[in-house]
């Protein structure tokens, strides 16, 4: 994934350079090369695995996590362009003591099996209801539609989403 | 279905609570390719390349010179050793000839992942192209050059029937074929063509290796870590004990990820180079290298009815694509066999199949080898046998298919079983007759699939405060099975299935289980689990006796407390015996589940690998709605009612997760998932952008019923069931495209393109003849 270090470009687009990322609202010092990917940035230096990689290439959405609660593929988002920005993953996700709601509701429903898409089709869940809370299930397949799963067929996880996207409505009172 | 608590597991529709569940909805679970040990190595591997050639020369000195690099190998570096169940074909490394593409010819360990690679780039290798065997018809013929031409030299299986190019061969045969045939009212031809296709789990497989003096502790993805740990000590010459293979949480595998496959390589590198050595697949190197893609098939089949439309006789012919190797697919040909006759009455049988090698990659084991693609055949050429004598398809299905005591295509005769409910349920589920838009038609297809008996074990224990753990050779990859083995110890024993924790996936923890593969986890595990619980009942009835003064055998163990029968105010917590026996005579159970009886046909069977006669055989019926788009080709599956004979369901949410997930497989390898070879043999689709799988967006509505009447020989009346449901969707799409096409699409995956072609005015194939003799 880091290959492209590698690659084209002289000597200084090599050059290691330091800045900070948030990720889950923690400030972190990190000294990457340029073309480091997120997904590396987070899995490699900063330590949280939570988020997978699946095939490096945009294509099966296990490396989703948010970048100012829009879904990018961590894969081939360069870390240094999330300076500045909030970065969040499925580590996030909960509270200190309860799981969220999408994460108990996909349990439930049975839409964890291997569970190695889960963190990406959680994380595109969570900002599919941040900017859709009451999608109807086509919109929740659609925005899902970026992750791929291969144990579920999808059901399950459709319906965990369409039961958090009740809970946290009548939560929130809206 | 999950919103009832605290019932036998005799009721499987209970809650269901995932071990593994918060582990994997955090992030916080470790899967390989998430471990870093101190001092941590990167592997990479030199492929091939190409398909078949020589090697002329191969120089790894200027790897070696690489900054960072620590270890280089080749075939040079390992034991002598050819390996490989049924017959021993292969080797770690490319010894003189190379006959995929994706065979691994040198491999490397280095300080960084950007330095192995830099040192793969450094090897020379000089490769001699030969011209490439990939028709597996034209390598069947006698002047064909040999995918090994020493294959005679090798060690194989004495039941493996193999010459030249054919790894493996079986026929089945009962009756009189020919005759029974030359004496049929109607005699109908078919030939269909699959292409091979990939398992595809979303995790890319990962290994960590790391020596501690003469031990070697082995993290890897695979389904099967007893297999994986035999493959280490076969090709380096280690004994049992001094391998420990452990699994981290398992991201999938559908068959992908049986067998052994890299974990010698990399523990041969990191004895090398005196480090922890980690390989991280790439998504193109889980596409080209692992020998577990699913088989491409060519079936002909030719079968004959009488005048009420009953079969009388059929014949096949099958021809499987078996790639380089025969990995662990020595038994496929009677498998595909099996598949090819169906479950059906056929009272006169003759059926052959070929697995060749080519230079293709090796198939393997894949969500029920050989069945999406031979239930797809037969399941085509059975509408077609239907239309020809204008009977209802369904109807077709009841008459000629299998019921409780009637006889096989191999002469099984079956005890109780669900097929015809399955028809009946299915069918009214989603009934096949009701009206449709022009764009669209329903199809139908039946499925059969056997349940595997095989040797496994595991302990149970309770501890001094009552919580308890189950030690188990079992393999969970997602399925939930290794999950359920808590019901089945907490009903033992009178506790809840979460007083039980797992210790799993350490082949060093657990007594010798199979792993995940063949359907098999429940089904045999999961009776060692029972055996074990039920030592610990017994201890528990002693310790509770006593205290309770009373006989053991009136003792009854429910909800966490032992009580005397007909007497339930006389009672002790179970805890508190925990506690007791945590000062005296531990609370330890072990289970060991033998290999169960097979019963047996009366067919005549050529290299016969046990798979004629099927222990607790499963049924289902799918029944499908497609609509077609005809200006493109295109094809949607809306619907799908499947209804199941996998005996009694012990777990009901993780029964439909197979079910839900085995359909999906089953659309995406009829409408698009399939390899494609450039002439030189080489996949020209090894990428998911490429290699389309389903998305949440092309999900039908599914429908899912269990028939629940036919126990099988597992516990508590289970049967296997992951596999069976990834048999009889493909055929069933197939059928609905029939009726839309006005003629079977024979080849599969069945994209747009094959079906639009078929949709143009003037047929196009002739595949099919049909003959009606004396009308």
């Amino acid at each position: 994934m880091s290959d492209a270090t590698h690659q084209e470009g002289g000597a200084d687009a090599a050059r290691p350079i330091s800045y900070t990322l948030s990720v889950n609202e923690i400030n972190y010092p990190v000294t990457t090369s340029p073309g480091s990917a997120l997904l590396a940035v987070l899995r490699n230096d900063i330590g949280l695995t939570g988020t997978k990689e699946g095939c490096d290439d945009c294509e099966c959405g296990a490396c989703m996590v948010l970048v100012d609660g829009q879904p990018v593929n961590s894969c081939s988002y360069l870390a240094a362009q999330a300076q500045g920005r909030a970065v969040s993953t499925v580590e996030g996700l909960a509270d200190s003591s309860d799981l969220h709601p999408l994460q108990q509701l996909l349990l439930d429903a049975g839409g964890v099996q291997c569970g190695f898409c889960t963190p990406g089709m959680l994380m595109s869940a969570r900002a599919l209801l941040d900017r859709n809370p009451n999608p109807s299930d086509d919109e929740i397949r659609i925005g899902l539609s970026g992750n791929l799963c291969r144990c579920t067929g999808y059901d399950s996880i459709v319906a965990a989403v369409r039961q958090a996207a009740d809970q946290l409505d009548s939560s929130t009172g809206s | 279905m999950t919103d009832t608590v605290d019932q036998s597991v005799q009721d499987g529709r209970r809650r269901f609570v995932r071990a593994d569940g918060p582990d994997k909805v955090t992030g916080s679970g470790r899967y390989t390719a998430d471990l870093q040990l101190a001092g941590m190595l990167h592997a990479k591997f030199l492929y091939a390349g190409t398909a078949r050639g020589r090697i002329r020369r191969l120089d790894v000195e200027p790897a070696r010179r690489v900054p960072g690099v620590l270890a280089v190998l080749t075939d040079a570096d390992v034991p002598d050793v050819r390996y490989s169940p049924g017959v021993a074909d292969r080797r770690l490394f490319a010894r003189g000839t190379v006959r995929f593409e994706g065979e691994i010819v040198a491999a490397v360990a280095a300080t960084t992942p950007e330095a192995a690679s830099a040192a793969i780039s450094a090897i020379e290798l000089e490769l001699e192209p030969l011209p490439p065997i990939t028709d597996p018809e034209a390598a069947l013929s006698e002047d064909s050059p040999l995918v090994h031409p020493d294959w005679a030299d090798y060690d194989a299986d004495e039941g493996v029937v193999r010459s030249g190019n054919t790894a493996s061969f079986s026929s089945l045969s009962r009756g009189d074929a020919a005759s029974a045939m030359a004496k049929a009212e109607t005699v109908l031809s078919s030939r269909y063509v699959a292409d091979g296709c990939h398992a595809v789990p979303i995790e890319p497989r990962a290994i960590v290796a790391q020596w501690e003096g003469e031990k070697l502790t082995v993290w890897t993805s695979t389904q099967v870590p007893f297999d994986a740990r035999a493959g280490i000590c076969e090709t380096l010459g280690l004994p049992t004990n001094r391998v420990r293979v452990v699994v981290p949480h398992l991201g999938g595998g559908f068959g992908g990820k049986c067998g052994f496959h890299f974990e010698a390589h990399i523990a041969a590198l990191a004895r090398a180079a005196k480090r922890p050595v980690k390989l991280v697949f790439t998504r193109a190197e889980e596409f080209l290298a692992p020998d577990r893609r699913r088989e491409g098939m060519t079936i002909e089949l030719t079968s004959g009815l009488d005048g009420d439309g009953r079969i009388v006789a059929r014949q096949g012919r099958l021809v499987l694509d078996g790639g380089a190797y025969l990995a662990d697919k020595a038994f496929f040909p009677q498998l595909a066999a099996m598949q090819a006759t169906g479950p059906y009455q056929i009272p006169n049988l003759e059926v052959e199949a070929h697995l060749v090698y080519t230079n293709h990659q090796p198939a393997g084991s894949v969500r029920a080898p050989t069945a999406p693609q031979g239930c797809w055949a037969v399941e085509s050429h059975t509408d077609e046998l239907a239309a020809a004598i204008g009977m209802d398809p369904v109807r077709f299905r009841q008459v000629n298919g299998l019921d409780t005591g009637t006889t096989g295509p191999t002469g099984q005769v079956y005890d109780a079983i669900g097929l015809q409910d399955c028809i009946d349920t299915a069918t009214s589920m989603l009934d096949p007759t009701s009206e449709t838009a022009d764009d669209e038609a329903y199809g139908v297809a039946v499925g059969w699939w056997p349940s595997f008996s095989s040797p496994s074990g595991a302990y149970v224990k309770i501890d001094d405060d009552g919580k308890g753990q189950i030690i188990t050779g079992a393999q969970e990859c997602g399925t939930g099975a290794v999950m359920t083995l808590r019901q089945l110890a907490a009903d033992e024993v009178g506790l809840q299935p979460e007083d039980f924790e797992l210790v799993y996936q350490d082949t060093s923890a657990a007594p010798f289980d199979m792993g995940a593969t063949g359907s098999q986890t429940l089904f045999n595990n999961g009776r060692a689990v029972v055996a074990a619980a039920s030592q610990l009942a017994d201890q528990l009835k002693e310790l509770a006796a006593n205290r309770l003064e009373a006989s053991a055998s009136d003792i009854v163990l429910a909800d966490g407390h032992a009580s005397v029968t007909g007497t339930p105010s006389v009672t002790v917590p179970i805890t508190e015996l925990a506690g007791e026996a945590a000062g005296g005579a531990l609370l330890l159970g072990h289970g060991s589940s033998p290999e169960l009886a097979y019963p047996t046909g009366t067919a005549t069977c050529v290299g016969d690998q046990g798979m004629s006669a099927w222990l607790s055989p499963q049924f289902s019926c799918h029944v499908v709605k497609v609509r077609l788009d005809r200006d493109t080709g295109v094809a949607r599956v809306t619907n799908v009612a499947a209804a199941h004979d996998s005996g009694r369901i012990l777990n009901h949410t993780g029964a439909l997760g197979q079910v839900h997930g085995g359909i999906m497989m089953g659309i995406g390898q009829a409408l698009t998932e399939g390899t494609v070879y450039d002439d030189q043999g080489k996949q020209r689709n090894a990428m998911l952008l490429e290699y389309k799988l389903q998305t949440a967006a092309d999900g039908p509505a599914i429908n899912v019923e269990f028939i629940e009447s036919y126990p099988g020989e597992g516990p508590a009346g289970a049967k296997g069931l992951a596999e069976a449901p990834n048999v009889a969707t493909a055929a069933a799409v197939s059928n609905a495209l029939a009726k839309l096409a006005g003629r079977p699409i024979r080849q599969m995956p069945m994209t747009a393109e094959r079906v639009w072609n078929e949709l143009k005015p003037s047929p196009s194939n002739n595949d099919t003849s049909i003959t009606e003799e004396g009308r």
